[in-house]
């Protein structure tokens, strides 16, 4: 067995053998995340359950029925008429019958439709305890789509009795039918669909990546702190080992545990907005079918930036552990080093860096992190020739750091160099 | 040509001097012991020889190699223990020492040879078999020096090898120390506080205060020199300490 192999096997033993590593990096977002998915789910349900409506007709004439049969034949929906004689009345009611919703058709509702008066109903949503109000709201969506189509109803009716032509065509005489141009082609999709879609991508992606990096910065950061605190650096780095082989080792070794994380972290997350997209409903198009696929090409492409950004954020981390005494305040100095950097990206979640001020724009470029996220939209769009740019940027600039880092290993800083917080003091 | 040749050596932390200008040498096969008061610049001494620190001034070298220049080969031949030292928590006392065995063997056979005297050495038994963080301090420094040793180095820098262990630990481990130098040929160079220790142990040692060698000779040289019944009294009478009465006593 090679040394490095030697080095990978003791640092995958010493960290899967903590019972606190695993537990927080694996256990908790395979269990954490799941379960508030199932959470959410929960409440969502609750929200989709029965519409219990209190109605209150006040009214004599035909339009009322018409409504009340609307209301009686949707789905979802179940009505009770009761007899009130004022709002107070009818909500007691409805309160003493746990009902959520009252509707209440007031006095001359016909006979204002009639007259070609604007008529009201009134619709009451009572919320109870903590629920938030959620389920009142599905309700009150169920029930003005209900009077929306009743008025839509009555209006062509009326304008059927006075006026000649598609009635449709009167109350709407305007139409659009969207188109979305994506790679040149043209798809029968409005591009807020394609937005949403390509928006679930782009959210989700710089998310894993932004917890990847993270998780591997962490690991490779406290592994190099451990090796302070426990005093086993000085040993290590007398052995007849190229101090390059134990800085590849000790990255390989992090960033295997911190790769088993992210996916763990992955499938959690999965599970997690896997159950709110399933009860939220799905858009009925996939990537596919808007000729977005991912060719070898790009995928090749797109697993090269992601290695790079990680060799990049390994070996920034374990330079900036070079300061650290022990674990504690390696945690520290790689929050406040590489969170910096890894935060903006989040910008990218939301914004098109083309559309962004010329300086912000090549600030995010200049943060290797940017990368892996703008080639995630990348490989979709195949616009290799940025991806090709991204893994030259990446490749020079990981390459430096990594040099930095192991430069600072063959030299005495990474055992005397410290930071010690409050008071900052320069040892060497 | 001797196994170390120190010249002149200095070394600055910041401010403190912490060495200022020591020369020494050791020969193949020898014990050789640094003794001085605390912070007197034995574990730095310690330090530059194991390619740890470099040298602000004046040169060492092991075996004809330079402690600065050619660190890697000096790697090869040296085994260094720390005066604080730990051993990975989450690795049995076993695997630490395969571990070790692996990085300095050439070949699986070797490894294999490494490794059962380093369980010998030990003196851990089935305890071996336990995480290390289970494990005592003068357990953890039992496994230290026997994987100082199980690789047999040309030259063995030890600091403070016996810090932290019982009587009959400490006594073992000189033994094993000097049947090491007289049987396999092993160079020692070990710092030390325990003048009894020195006197038992080494061949030669150098007195060192103040970042300054103030004398080197073999212990019965230096105790006639001085006209001393121990190495205690010589120790005392170089670096010339006035004994301040102790703290509280009764002398105050
Ligand atoms: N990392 C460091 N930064 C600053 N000064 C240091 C450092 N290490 C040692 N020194 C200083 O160098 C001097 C020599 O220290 P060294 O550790 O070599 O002493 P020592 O002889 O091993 O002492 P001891 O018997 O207490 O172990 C001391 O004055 C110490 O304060
Ligand atoms: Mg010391």
């Amino acid at each position: 067995m090679s040394d490095f192999w030697v080095l990978v096997i003791k640092e995958l033993k010493d960290l899967l053998r903590d019972k606190g590593l695993i537990f927080g990096i694996i256990i908790v977002p395979l269990i954490i995340y799941p379960a508030l998915g199932q959470m959410m789910q929960v409440g969502f349900e609750q929200a989709q359950g029965e519409t219990k409506v209190v109605l209150v007709n006040l009214d004599e004439g035909q339009y009322g029925e018409l409504l009340i049969k609307a209301l009686e034949t949707a789905p979802n929906v179940t009505l009770t008429k009761i007899d009130a004689l004022s709002i107070d009345d009818a909500l007691e009611k409805a309160q003493e019958k746990d009902y959520n919703m009252i509707v209440i058709i007031p006095e001359n509702f016909s006979k204002a439709i009639e007259s070609n008066q604007k008529a009201m109903v009134e619709v009451y949503g009572i919320i109870k305890g903590i629920s938030g109000g959620m389920r009142e709201a599905v309700s009150e969506g169920r029930i003005n789509a209900i009077l929306t189509v009743i008025s839509e109803y009555i209006a062509k009716l009326k304008i059927e009795q006075n006026m000649e032509g598609d009635p449709d065509a009167i109350l709407k005489p305007i139409d659009a039918k969207s188109f979305t141009v994506i790679k040149g082609r043209v798809v029968a999709v409005p591009p807020s669909l394609v937005a949403n879609l390509v928006a679930a991508q782009s959210i989700s992606m710089p998310l894993v990546i932004f917890i990847m990096i993270m998780l591997v910065s962490q690991m490779s950061a406290g592994s190099m702190a451990m090796e302070k605190e426990n005093k086993t650096l000085e040993t290590l780095l007398t052995l007849p080992v190229k101090r390059i082989t134990i800085v590849a080792g000790k990255m390989v070794g992090t960033a295997a545990i911190g790769i088993i994380a992210a996916i763990a972290y992955m499938v959690g997350m999965r599970n997690y907005l896997g159950s709110i997209m399933s009860s939220s409903g799905e858009i009925g198009i996939s990537l596919e079918d808007l000729g977005l696929t991912v060719t070898p090409q790009g995928a090749a492409l797109f697993v090269l930036i992601m290695f790079l950004a990680m060799v990049f954020a390994l070996s920034f981390a374990m330079l900036l552990a070079v300061f650290a005494e022990d674990t504690k305040s390696a945690n520290t100095v790689v929050s406040a080093g590489i969170m910096p950097l890894a935060f903006p990206t989040f910008i990218l979640m939301f914004a098109d860096l083309e559309t962004l001020p010329v300086a912000i724009k090549y600030l995010l470029l200049a943060i290797p992190f940017s990368h892996p996220i703008l080639a995630s939209r990348a490989m979709l769009m195949g616009e290799y020739s940025t991806m090709y740019v991204s893994v030259l940027y990446l490749g020079v600039i990981s390459t430096l750091t990594l040099f930095v880092t192991a430069r600072f290993f063959t030299t005495e800083k990474i055992l005397t160099a410290k930071i010690s917080w409050g008071r900052r003091k320069k040892a060497e | 040509m001797p196994m170390v040749e120190v010249l002149n050596l200095e070394k600055d932390y910041g401010k403190v001097k912490a060495l200022k200008g020591i020369s020494f040498y050791i020969n193949e096969g020898e014990i050789f012991g640094l003794i001085g008061p605390n912070g007197a610049g034995k574990s730095t001494t310690l330090k530059i020889l194991s390619t740890l620190l470099r040298p602000t001034a004046g040169e060492a070298k092991i075996a004809g190699y330079d402690v600065v220049k050619d660190a890697d080969k000096v790697r090869a031949l040296i085994s260094y223990l720390p005066e604080e030292a730990g051993a990975y928590k989450n690795l049995t006392g076993y695997e630490y020492l395969q571990f070790m065995a692996r990085l300095y063997a050439k070949d699986r056979k070797k490894a294999e040879e490494m490794l059962e005297l380093g369980v010998k050495l030990s003196g851990l038994g089935e305890r071996l078999r336990d995480k290390v963080s289970t494990y005592s301090k003068g357990m953890t420094r039992k496994l230290l020096l026997a994987r100082a040793l199980m690789v047999e180095p040309k030259l063995a820098i030890l600091d403070e090898p016996a810090s932290g262990l019982d009587i009959i630990n400490a006594y073992t481990i000189r033994q094993t120390i000097k049947r090491f130098a007289r049987e396999k040929g092993i160079t020692f160079l070990v710092s030390s506080h325990n003048m009894l220790e020195v006197e038992f142990l080494c061949d030669r040692v150098a007195l060192i205060n103040k970042g300054m060698i103030v004398e080197t000779g073999t212990p019965r040289e230096l105790k006639e020199k001085y006209d001393a019944e121990n190495l205690e009294e010589v120790f005392m009478r170089t670096v010339g300490a006035k004994i301040s009465e102790p703290v509280g006593g009764e002398g105050s």
